[in-house]
């Protein structure tokens, strides 16, 4: 895949995972509104860093979301990812991929829209279970 | 009419009272346990629900889709984004209101179409500013996306305009007097009224020509 310009929403389990593997072969810019969860990255990360709200557009716009190819929200906060992701579809055209955690099944159905990726923990579960059993 | 309030804090809890008074059917959702408890001993006419209002399941049990207004004071922009946005789309709420917390959030809620974004923290910042300064000349609101606005003029001893008639002042084009607060009074202005120094007018003006607008009134800018 050629290299991309990847924006990751939130520093928690999975944002930082996610950071450090792509920053391995693509350009990425991690926000979170916490120095302790930036900070936590470590010597493996190779790209930037912003802290900041991710809800305020110019914390987007400082981490260069009018460049940007993929923007993955991994805040934790199932309302916050919905909003910035909503948000950003709308705003700026140039991302080719959205995706986002979403941990509430409800949400998932209600707020599903064309080019949005949502991905929920609950129901990749059930299908590796099931994968697993049947 | 019919009206849920999601968030019990001191915004929402007012509200409810004040929406009571006025005769209105209310509903309120908070998350907390204990705020509900209190809340019931509290507002004995108004439907208490403890949950988290941005779940359908949630606002399906305060019965929102009989509702006029849902009405959101969380203390999450996300969460009350999330909660209108659900009576919208689910539910089919024609209204949705809402606090903004931070003003740096406010264009989200414009572009997640909440009906009325409500940023208390401008708007106050707005009257302490008026109260504050010492300025002849305060901006009271822009509409239509900040071409027209609405200013208030205090008239100076030295003003041209004192002792004038209206019909003697020459206005810009495209500028309105809407109204001159004299002590008590609101004198809604025609050709005749007089200017007086102390006079507080009230005006609206496009927004190119609201330098010239205020020339005219205070002779300076």
């Amino acid at each position: 895949m050629p290299m991309k310009y990847i924006i990751i929403v939130g520093c928690g389990k999975t944002g930082k995972e996610l950071a450090v593997e792509f920053s391995k072969e693509h350009n990425v810019i991690v926000i979170d509104k916490f120095r302790s969860a930036l900070e936590s990255l470590g010597d493996d990360f190779n790209g930037k860093k912003v802290l900041g709200d991710a809800l305020n557009i110019k914390t987007l716009e400082n981490a260069g979301i009018k460049e940007a190819n993929i923007l993955i929200l991994s805040t934790g906060n199932d309302n916050v990812n919905i909003v910035i992701s909503k948000v950003a579809k709308k705003l700026y055209s140039n991302i080719e991929k959205i995706a986002l955690q979403v941990y509430d099944t409800d949400k998932k159905k209600i707020f599903s829209q064309e080019g949005l990726i949502i991905v929920n923990k609950t129901y990749i579960l059930v299908e590796v279970f099931k994968k697993c059993l049947l | 009419m019919f009206i849920i309030i999601a968030g019990a804090g001191r915004l929402g809890v007012l509200l409810a009272k004040k929406l009571r008074e006025d005769n209105h059917r209310v509903a309120i959702i908070d998350k907390s346990e204990v705020v509900c408890h209190k809340l019931a001993e509290e507002l004995k006419s108004v439907l208490i629900i403890q949950g988290d209002a941005a779940s359908p399941k949630i606002l399906r049990e305060a019965k929102v889709e009989k509702a006029d207004v849902l009405v959101s004071t969380t203390p999450s922009d996300a969460d009350n984004i999330i909660i209108c946005n659900i009576a919208k789309d689910v539910f089919s709420i024609k209204r949705t209101v809402s606090r903004v917390n931070d003003p740096q959030h406010l264009l989200l809620y414009k572009h997640m179409d909440v009906d009325v974004p409500i940023d208390s923290t401008s708007i106050l910042a707005r009257i302490v500013e008026e109260e504050a300064s010492f300025s002849d000349v305060m901006n009271l609101l822009s509409i239509k996306k900040g071409r027209l606005s609405i200013v208030r003029v205090d008239i100076p001893q030295g003003s041209p305009v004192v002792n004038k008639t209206l019909r003697e002042v020459s206005l810009p084009a495209n500028s309105v007097l809407i109204s001159i607060i004299r002590g008590p009074e609101i004198i809604v202005p025609s050709g005749v009224t007089k200017i007086m120094a102390g006079d507080e007018i009230i005006a609206a003006t496009l927004i190119d020509n609201e330098k010239h607008l205020i020339r005219s009134l205070i002779g300076k800018i």
